[in-house]
C-alpha cells in the first residue's frame, strides 16, 4: 500500500516545525453537495430575509434587549418567560444527541453556521479564481496585474459579505430598517458600529481563514462525538472490503484478474476533502461528514462503470456483516425525551396567560386599623399586559368576599404596558390573626380566558386578651 | 540521612493535577468576578426589576452571584482543559511523529479512462 501512515521522524537538521498545508478542496457534484446547497440557502436564506420581515407590526425576529422584549415570529418574549429559553436550549442539544447517535454528525456536514458560512466563502473564492487547479496555480504564480486583481476582488467579496452579515446580525438586536437607515446617514451609534465590525471580522477570519481548523482544533462537538456515537451510528466510510487492493488500470480490465479491488486510487476523494483527509484510513475525528467523498466516489464508480456506494454512509456494525439496529436504547431515550420536551413547551407556549400581576405589601407599615372593625394592608401592584391588544382587568380576592379593594387607577393597559398601582386592602378582623394568604384573582373583563391566580400576605393584629 | 521510613514527597497525578487547576482558576477567577460586579450593582437596587417573583436579601444575592460565576468560570476552566488533553496528539505543527498529508495524485495518472475534466 502507498498510503502509508507510518509517523513521519524529523531527522537530523530537519525543522520540527511544519506548516498546516493550504487545503485546495476541489469543488464537487452529486446528491450530497445538492442538499448542501440546498442547507445553504434556507439556512443563510432565514438568516438574511428574517430581520426584513415584519409580523403583527413588529419585527419578525427581534432581541429587543433595551426593553427586554424578544420578538420571534409573532409572538412576544418577556424576561418572566426565560424559562422558555432554557428549554429550547435542552431542545437544541437534544436534538444534537438525537441525531449524532442516528446518523452522525449531520450538523457538521450540513447545519454549522462554520460549514455554511466557509460554503459560502468557497464558492466566491471558486467564482474569482477558478477551480482546484487554478487555484493552485494561482498562489503559486507570481505577483502579477491579473493575480493582484484577482486576489483583490476575491478579498473585496469576501469583506462586503462580511460586512453584510455582521449589519444583519446587529438588525436581529436593534430594528433593521432603521439599522440601515442609520448607516445610510452615517449615524451609526458606537455600539453598534462596534458588534457590527466585530461580527464582521469573525465572519471573514472564520470562513475566509480558518476554515476547517476551527472543526480541526477549536470545536468541542468533534472531541464528544464518541460519546454519542456506536457501532450502529450512520458514517461515512470507505468499505475497504470492496476496495482493496487498490490500484489503477484500465476500464474494460477486469479486475479479479489484476488482483485488484474496486479502489481504483485516483485520490479524488482526498481532493475533495475540506479538511484534506484520506477516509480510506477509517474514521478520524477530522471528518465533519459532508459526503463530498460519497460524492465523487460514486461518479468515479459511474465512470469506470462499478456499482456505486465504495465509499457510503454505512455504520459500523454494517460493515462488519453484523446486524443493524435503528432502533435502540439510546435512540429511544433521546427520542421520547426530545418529544416529551418539544411538545411540552408547545402546549404550555400555546397555553400561556399573557397577564401577569405581582402583589408587594409595603414593607414600610404593618397594618392600620379602621373603624367598622377592618383592617387596612397596603400594596404594590405590578401588573404587566403581555397582549398585543389593550385590555381591562378586574381584581378579586377569591377567599374573602368581605375584603375591600381600593386602588388609586384603574387596571386599564395598553398593550405590552406594564402599571405600578397603589393597593388598599380593608380586610375585616373576622379574617384571622397574624399572616393570613389572600388568594387573589386578575381577569381581563373582554377576555375572560386572560386569567391569573396570585396570592397576597396580609398582616392582622393579634387579639392577645381573649 | 538515608531514612527510608519517611516517604518522599509524592507528585499528583495528571487528572489530579487538572481537577485542582481548573478548581482553583474557577475560584479564583469568580472572586475576580463577584468583586466587581458587586462593586458597582448593589442586589436590593434591583428589586423593582426582579425577574423572580420573590425578594432576595443582599447576602442570598451575593452568594448566589459568586456561585454562578464560579459555575460558569468552572465550565471554561474545565473545558478548556479537555479540549487540550484530547486534542489531535501527532496533528501539531512542531509535533514529532505527525502523519504526512494523504497523498494527492491526479486521477488520470494511473487510470487512463478516467478525464479529469469529468470532474470540474
Amino acid at each position: 500500500m502507498k498510503q502509508d501512515s507510518a509517523p513521519e521522524k524529523p531527522g537530523a537538521g530537519e525543522s520540527l516545525y511544519r506548516k498546516e498545508p493550504k487545503i485546495y478542496a476541489r469543488q464537487v457534484k452529486g446528491t450530497f453537495a445538492r442538499l448542501r446547497v440546498i442547507a445553504v440557502w434556507v439556512l443563510l436564506g432565514l438568516y438574511y430575509v428574517l430581520p426584513w420581515l415584519n409580523i403583527n407590526g413588529n419585527q419578525a425576529v427581534l432581541f429587543d434587549l433595551p426593553a427586554r422584549k424578544f420578538y420571534i415570529l409573532g409572538l412576544t418574549f418577556w424576561p418572566q418567560d426565560f424559562v422558555y429559553l432554557a428549554l429550547l436550549m435542552i431542545t437544541a442539544g437534544l436534538s444534537l444527541f438525537f441525531f449524532t447517535a442516528l446518523a452522525g454528525r449531520l450538523w457538521c456536514g450540513f447545519a454549522c453556521p462554520q460549514t455554511v458560512w466557509t460554503e459560502t466563502f468557497m464558492w466566491i473564492e471558486q467564482w474569482v479564481e477558478g477551480d482546484r487547479a487554478k487555484r493552485m496555480k494561482l498562489d503559486k504564480a507570481p505577483w502579477t496585474a491579473d493575480k493582484i486583481m484577482r486576489k483583490s476582488a476575491k478579498q473585496a467579496l469576501w469583506i462586503l459579505f462580511a460586512a453584510w452579515t455582521g449589519f444583519t446580525f446587529v438588525g436581529f438586536f436593534s430594528p433593521i430598517r432603521e439599522l440601515g437607515a442609520n448607516i445610510a446617514s452615517l449615524s451609526l451609534g458606537p455600539w453598534e458600529t462596534f458588534w457590527i465590525v466585530f461580527y464582521s471580522f469573525a465572519t471573514y477570519g472564520n470562513a475566509g481563514f480558518l476554515r476547517e481548523q476551527v472543526c480541526k482544533y477549536m470545536c468541542p462537538y468533534a472531541r464528544f462525538q464518541s460519546a454519542m456515537f456506536d457501532k450502529d451510528t450512520l458514517i461515512i466510510s470507505y468499505d475497504p472490503e470492496r476496495g482493496e487492493p487498490r490500484g489503477g488500470r484500465r476500464k474494460k480490465d477486469n479486475p479479479a484478474e489484476k488482483g485488484l479491488g474496486d479502489c481504483i486510487n485516483c485520490t479524488l476523494c482526498v481532493q475533495v476533502c475540506p479538511t484534506g483527509i484520506d477516509i480510506r484510513n477509517g474514521l478520524q475525528y477530522e471528518c465533519i461528514a459532508c459526503a463530498a467523498c460519497i460524492d465523487v466516489c460514486d461518479q468515479v464508480m459511474d465512470k469506470m462503470e462499478y456499482p456505486r456506494g465504495l465509499i457510503r454512509y454505512t455504520t459500523e456494525h454494517s460493515l462488519k456483516h453484523k446486524t443493524k439496529h435503528v432502533i435502540r436504547p439510546r435512540i429511544i431515550i433521546y427520542g421520547v425525551l426530545l418529544i416529551a420536551i418539544l411538545g411540552g413547551t408547545i402546549w404550555s407556549m400555546t397555553h400561556r396567560v399573557p397577564l401577569r400581576a405581582d402583589l408587594i405589601r409595603d414593607r414600610n407599615a404593618l397594618y392600620r386599623e379602621l373603624p367598622g372593625n377592618l383592617v387596612e394592608n397596603v400594596y404594590t401592584l405590578k401588573i404587566t399586559n403581555m397582549d398585543n391588544a389593550p385590555h381591562r382587568y378586574d381584581m378579586r380576592v377569591l377567599n374573602n368576599d368581605a375584603v375591600e379593594i381600593d386602588m388609586d387607577k384603574p387596571l386599564s393597559l395598553q398593550a405590552e404596558e406594564v402599571l405600578g398601582v397603589s393597593v388598599r386592602l380593608r380586610i375585616p378582623r373576622s379574617a384571622g390573626q397574624g399572616v393570613q394568604t389572600l388568594d387573589i384573582e386578575f381577569q381581563s373583563q373582554d377576555d375572560p380566558s386572560i386569567r391569573i391566580e396570585t396570592t397576597a400576605k396580609a398582616l392582622m393584629p393579634m387579639d392577645f386578651g381573649n | 540521612m538515608n531514612d527510608t521510613s519517611q516517604s518522599l514527597p509524592g507528585r499528583w497525578s495528571r487528572g489530579k493535577r487538572d481537577l485542582g487547576i481548573a478548581l482553583w482558576i474557577a475560584f479564583l477567577s469568580a472572586c475576580v468576578g463577584t468583586f466587581v460586579i458587586f462593586a458597582v450593582l448593589d442586589p436590593d437596587a434591583l428589586n423593582d426589576a426582579w425577574v423572580l417573583p420573590w425578594e432576595m436579601g443582599r447576602r442570598l444575592a451575593y452568594s448566589l452571584g459568586f456561585l454562578f460565576l464560579f459555575l460558569v468560570s468552572l465550565i471554561a476552566s474545565g473545558l478548556t482543559i479537555f479540549m487540550i488533553r484530547t486534542g489531535p496528539k501527532s496533528g501539531h505543527a512542531s509535533g514529532t511523529g505527525r502523519r504526512p498529508p494523504p497523498e494527492i495524485r491526479s486521477p488520470e495518472e494511473e487510470n487512463p479512462d478516467l478525464d479529469i475534466g469529468d470532474f470540474k
